[in-house]
């Protein structure tokens, strides 16, 4: 079978890393995968068509825009594509109720863009999914997985060059900093000169982007770069996909965290396994039984909810016992999450 | 008959003029003709819907790329309605191959961000029945079906003698006037005007109705896009007054304040052969239409008699000659608007649609 994917791809953020998976694992199974699009010359190994009708079934992933291609292309699309041979993966959790964390994190800003969002949707398809292990708000859309492991992808602590920070933190400042100023920040502030070099790697720690509110809420991207300069928190640029593993093993420990309505709907996102590929230690700021839910029960013992202080200096001072939690939770990744079964889904899920 | 069209619909350009004769006429014929999409409140006589219950034709009339609905719309659309029941109306020649006439063209990707297969795959999946308002569509697989048409009811003065005519035609506040914006048309435009030019104390001014006459637009430049041309010095040294589009609704009456109003098609056009709503509507207004059009184009879309308005080679010679002696033209456009009504009323137009449709509808759903 011949999958397309339609969908935004940035070779720094979303979800392009997933596909880049399917498209190297998908030919073991007799299937391709291809990206709508033409080739993009710095990331050669994705693979792009625009030839819609090689293909035998279309995947919408959606995040929280909808990516629009021009309205003739889509005609073609939808022709070529009956309705039942359309898989919508809804990645951000947009189809479900209104949701608003806190006064802070929401899928939607109001019922009324909700409403245009639920009709572009419903439009365009009958099965949409979301990227989760529990049953949606919504109960018409259903759960897929789709983010997977790759073991091959883990780092071999021999090839990496040496640890140039102690604590890194991969990912953009899209909605979390609340949680780093409430509860990453102290934390840091009271441990800080136990620890070396800190980095949080990424788009707009420094300043939220340039285009204004055409990208989104301004308070997504609130920040204080006074604050990280305190507290000698440098912010690299963000880097490539296929450099975010090999980034995240320059440090000792990685903090992981996830925007609160991705949080509260407990969505998986492609960090959740590639932080696990790397040689580094990763620190989750996830709730204990989240996380025994996705890595096992080893998981648990990774969790910084609460005690994010502590956790930090005990991974910094005790690697090895650490590393071991980590062997433990690959192993359990990579026979619950790999790839493999992620295609098995991905080809049940588009009507095979 | 339940017919949906769908068309980005514009008060001020494109097809709009013909959109609401086909929904006027539908009314009167026992159709029902209604436009995809939300309402429209500058459109108040335009039934709009995104109900696709019971439609028999649904005709995709394609000019721009925003014809096509954008989403969710198109989905509803293709989705919503059987493929045998979905037709396309090419309006611009996209289906064709790339044609270049002078500076016009069908396809142009810095216009429009699409390539010609762009256009012939999007066509290809709204329908396999393609058409295109010419008589002689240059693909095989093109049929003929002009769409616009005449309705006789609305023609502003409709004079049976053309005496009558040419009495009260000698009463205008201009000598000639176009309605048309400019795209593809100055080279024209410009040779109208400085034939009339000469002639203006005797005839009367020139007026020029529509968008970018005043300068050549900005995108335009920016874009390297040729086929806008004006020339602002030349217009004033013409006495031409210049004035902006003005709505469809508007358009009959104002070239009826003219004794001339030139009919010219843009190069593409002209060269492919096709119609345009100006084609018919201009023959609506209480002027002498100057056919600025190939002759055996006007013999076949008009009959014989409209070859009087012809001018030839000399455009000031013919326009002396009629106001010398403007009976036998204004003749010549009474029976060119009998001829009008007889073959491209809208009545036919609904009865070629439905062949048309019911010709497509039994080769089923083919691709």
């Amino acid at each position: 079978m011949r999958i397309l994917f339609v969908m935004k791809h940035r070779g720094n953020a979303g979800s392009t890393h997933a596909v880049a998976n399917y498209m190297r694992i998908a030919p073991k199974y007799g299937h391709s995968v291809s990206i709508y699009g033409n080739p993009i010359s710095y990331v050669p190994e994705l693979q792009f068509s625009m030839d819609i009708r090689s293909f035998d079934r279309v995947v919408y992933v959606y995040e929280s825009e909808l990516y629009r291609i021009k309205r003739m292309q889509d005609a073609v699309l939808l022709d070529r594509f009956a309705r039942r041979h359309r898989l919508i993966v809804d990645t951000d959790g947009m189809y479900n109720p209104l949701i608003h964390i806190d006064g802070y994190d929401f899928n939607h800003r109001n019922e009324q863009e909700r409403a245009q969002w639920i009709d572009y949707i419903e439009a365009l398809g009958d099965t949409i999914v979301q990227t989760t292990l529990e049953p949606p708000p919504n109960p018409k859309a259903g759960c897929l997985e789709f983010f997977g492991y790759n073991p091959t992808l883990e780092l071999d602590p021999a090839s990496v060059p040496p640890k140039a920070y102690d604590v890194l933190h991969v990912g953009h400042n899209w909605w979390r900093w609340r949680e780093v100023s409430t509860e990453l920040l102290p934390a840091i502030e009271q441990i800080r000169e136990q620890i070396g070099r800190i980095g949080f790697v990424g788009l707009w720690w420094d300043a939220p982007p340039p285009e204004g509110s055409a990208a989104g809420p301004e308070e997504a991207f609130q920040s204080d770069p006074d604050e990280l300069r305190r507290l000698r928190i440098e912010t690299p640029r963000a880097v490539m996909y296929h450099d975010v593993i090999r980034t995240m093993s320059s440090a000792r420990i990685n903090i992981f965290t996830q925007r609160p309505v991705l949080r509260h709907l407990r969505l998986l996102t492609l960090k959740y396994f590639e932080i696990f590929c790397a040689d580094t230690i990763p620190l989750l700021m996830l709730d204990h039984e989240h996380a025994e839910a996705i890595y096992g029960r080893a998981g648990r013992e990774l969790v910084l909810t609460g005690n994010v202080a502590g956790k930090i200096v005990d991974a910094l001072h005790r690697p090895d016992y650490y590393l071991e939690v980590v062997g433990t939770v690959r192993r359990h990744l990579a026979s619950h999450y790999s790839y493999n079964r992620r295609v098995e889904e991905l080809i049940a899920a588009v009507g095979n | 008959m339940k017919v949906l069209l769908v068309t980005w619909v514009d008060p001020w350009t494109r097809n709009v003029a013909t959109i609401h004769k086909w929904v006027e006429a539908g009314r009167t014929l026992g159709h029902e003709v209604v436009i995809f999409g939300p309402p429209n409140a500058d459109l108040p006589k335009l039934t709009f819907t995104t109900d696709l219950a019971n439609v028999d034709i649904a005709l995709l009339v394609a000019q721009l790329q925003p014809d096509f609905p954008d989403m969710p719309y198109l989905a509803r659309f293709l989705d919503g309605i059987p493929r045998e029941r979905r037709m396309v109306l090419d309006m611009w020649a996209r289906y064709d191959e790339t044609v270049r006439v002078e500076h016009d063209f069908n396809h142009l990707e810095k216009f429009d961000g699409h390539l010609g297969w762009e256009w012939h795959d999007a066509f290809r999946a709204v329908s396999s029945t393609v058409l295109q308002p010419t008589l002689a569509p240059r693909r095989p697989d093109v049929q003929s079906f002009l769409f616009h048409g005449f309705d006789a009811g609305s023609v502003a003065a409709p004079y049976t003698s053309a005496r009558e005519a040419a009495a009260a035609w000698m009463q205008k506040a201009y000598g000639l006037m176009y309605a048309g914006s400019n795209w593809q048309r100055w080279d024209q435009v410009r040779s109208v005007l400085q034939a009339h030019a000469p002639l203006c104390a005797k005839l009367g001014p020139a007026c020029l109705i529509g968008w970018d006459w005043r300068t050549r637009p900005e995108w335009a430049v920016k874009n390297g896009i040729m086929g806008m041309d004006t020339d602002p010095d030349l217009l004033a040294r013409l006495k031409v007054e210049v004035r902006d589009g003005v709505r469809f609704d508007a358009i009959v009456d104002l070239l009826g304040q003219a004794r001339f109003a030139p009919v010219l098609h843009r190069p593409l056009f002209r060269h492919l052969g096709f119609v345009t709503n100006r084609t018919f509507e201009s023959f609506y207004a209480d002027t002498i239409p100057v056919l600025m059009l190939p002759r055996d184009f006007v013999s076949s879309i008009y009959g014989a008699a409209a070859l009087r308005l012809v001018p030839g080679d000399d455009l000031a010679a013919h326009l002396i000659e009629v106001m010398r002696a403007p009976e036998p033209y204004w003749e010549a456009v009474i029976q060119t608007r009998a001829h009008l009504a007889e073959h491209h009323s809208y009545a036919r137009r609904f009865e070629q649609l439905g062949k048309l449709a019911a010709v497509h509808s039994a080769r089923g759903a083919v691709r």
